[in-house]
């Protein structure tokens, strides 16, 4: 039976955790405010460290909080990260997204920094400023920068933040022993989707979607074991997916495999979603990294990269190459249909569209099908925002608005 | 020898058969040892990729597999200029390089804009009776591609 517009409106009959309001993803108020509450508060990726290999390499990064970044190799091999903002007259430092500079020096009046971030020169400083500036009043604004799981390049613009381990916790314990040797950065493409982030997030924490999938159909949800993926959740809104106790290497058509991923079984997958907005993925020979960076509540651009092994021979490389192209390239089997579904949710969820409830609801013991992934994701965006995902802006009787809901310790299905 | 308006001609027609989506039309012009790539240069990591790649059975299946996956339906155009027919090589083979431009046309009014721009770098065995390509490379200058494609350019 169609309804009518009260009962679309109507809350759907599930517990206030398994659905949320549209307008989590459409408010710019909402969105200005994510840029604050929680992209300026964690841990994000801001490249890999195969980028930068040299000493005085560097490399531009959007911050998803707003403010334009550079990483940089120092002379002691150090990746440092500051504002990509000349502290004169607001000047782009740096404009090429890579290079290697021994000294920073901003076009416009030429002040110069060192890869430490000190200020080492101000032409024709004394003449014009005489004793009342100097460089020392004119460093860069560094924020804190981390390297570690897999070597990706991590920053924090928040100086009271915690440290990335603390951040990151257990989340990625299934991948760590993955990660051991040295990555490299084969891959790299962004693509701009007039979509909200959380949208290609949420894609990225369920696989009840599949179904969209021809490819994932038939060697995945038909195959035996399917069934048996679990999610776990880990504080601070990072979930993980993998197998329970799967005979990967019985799927048929992974028999042939030859480079494979050390310590993966043939046909295996693993993917960490690391809260807000970044997801590891390890399948077949790659891993894959995608990055979500809003530009506005109905538009992100994601970065997408495929990593083998520094140590790779061009032979297995090669090969790697190829298993990722063929899926997650840009004109790869999955990558599109994934893009087409999210941009999809970015026409029918803008302002003025009415839609209004995106449903988490299922229940299958977290196994793969479960929608708990998503559901743990809301939980710490709720803690953060102050708000509750189904009721952002407090309108349905008693609910509180700006109440804070516990922290999620462990991912439960409420 | 075959006329360099016969070269000019099968690059043309790849790229009319592949907007049509004749997708065996497009393969009969193709040598059974055809391979295809698309490539492309990341200043980012500053390393050459290769987005795709495909010999002619692997490009077969990608296209019979079409039908079977969920994809953006609004057609694209290729316009293409065939800048150089060069027929030096040892092989007795032509290496002809074109201007590539890929336009893409919305299904529901009709809008074109600019999709992506690069160039084909064809190999052409023109030993025979008729030109077949032997090998195709889509060079790209274009990396933002959006949500992507599932039709090779
Ligand atoms: S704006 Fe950078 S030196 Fe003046
Ligand atoms: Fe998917």
């Amino acid at each position: 039976m169609s309804r009518n517009a009260i009962q679309w409106h109507q809350k759907p009959g599930f517990p206030d955790t398994h659905y949320v309001d549209t307008a989590i993803y459409t408010d710019e108020s909402l969105f200005r405010e994510e840029q604050a509450k929680i992209f300026g508060k964690c841990w994000i990726i801001a490249c890999h460290e195969s980028e930068l290999p040299s000493a005085f390499d560097y490399r531009t990064f959007q911050h998803p909080a707003g403010v334009p970044l550079i990483i940089v190799r120092g002379e002691d091999m150090k990746l440092r990260a500051f504002y990509n903002i000349c502290p004169h007259r607001g000047n782009t430092l740096l404009y090429d997204p890579v290079g290697n500079a021994k000294r920073i020096t901003c076009i416009f009046h030429a002040w110069s920094f060192d890869t430490k971030g000190n200020c080492t020169d101000i032409s024709r400083g004394k003449e014009g400023y005489q004793e009342r500036f100097k460089c020392e009043d004119a460093g860069l604004r560094e924020v804190k920068a981390s390297i570690g799981y897999g070597g990706f390049v991590w920053v924090n613009v928040d100086d009271e933040s915690g440290p990335l381990q603390e951040y990151i916790g257990d989340a990625l314990g299934m991948l760590e022993e993955h990660m051991s040797m040295p990555l490299e950065v084969f891959h790299y493409h962004k693509a701009v989707v007039d979509t909200n982030y959380k949208l290609w997030h949420d894609t990225n924490s369920e696989f009840y979607h599949d179904y969209m999938h021809y490819f994932n159909r038939i060697t995945g949800m038909l195959q035996p074991g399917y069934f048996d993926r679990k999610y776990t959740g880990y504080p601070n809104g990072h979930a993980s997916v993998g197998s329970m106790s799967v005979r990967y290497d019985k799927y048929e058509g992974s028999k042939n495999r030859s480079v494979g991923w050390p310590g993966l079984a043939p046909g295996g997958w693993i993917l960490i979603d690391i809260f807000p907005g970044m997801t590891y993925n390890l399948r077949t020979s790659v891993l894959r990294m995608d990055t979500a960076i809003p530009l506005g509540p109905n538009k992100v651009v994601i970065e997408f990269r495929g990593l083998g092994l520094k140590s790779d021979t061009p032979a297995e490389r090669a090969e790697r190459i190829r298993d990722h192209n063929t899926i997650w390239g840009p004109f790869g089997r999955n990558l599109h249909e994934d893009l087409l579904g999210v941009h999809g949710q970015g026409i029918a969820m803008r302002e003025g569209t009415d839609s209004k409830w995106v449903i988490h609801g299922r229940e299958e013991n977290m196994t793969i099908h479960d929608e708990g992934g998503m559901r743990h994701f809301y939980a710490e965006w709720s803690r953060r925002m102050g708000r509750r995902a189904n009721d952002p802006f407090g309108a349905s009787p008693g609910a509180s608005p700006g109440a804070s809901p516990a922290p999620a310790k462990k991912l439960a299905t409420a | 020898m075959i006329p360099k308006q016969s070269i000019d001609e099968l690059i043309y027609r790849s790229c009319m058969r592949l907007d049509a989506k004749d997708f065996s039309g497009f393969l009969a012009l193709c040598d059974p040892g055809f391979r295809y790539r698309v490539t492309a240069f990341s200043p980012e990591i500053r390393k050459e990729m290769i987005w795709l790649e495909h010999d002619k059975a692997g490009l077969k299946l990608l296209f019979d597999n079409l039908p079977r996956h969920n994809s953006d339906h609004s057609p694209i155009t290729r316009h293409v200029t065939v800048y150089t027919v060069e027929r030096d090589g040892d092989d007795g083979n032509a290496r002809v390089v074109s201007g590539l431009q890929v336009y893409r046309t919305t299904l529901d009014g009709g809008e074109t804009t600019l999709y992506a721009v690069g160039k084909l770098h064809d190999i052409v065995k023109v030993d025979g009776a008729t030109p077949l390509l032997v090998d195709r490379s889509v060079r790209l200058d274009t990396r933002m591609l959006g949500i992507g494609y599932h039709i090779p350019f």
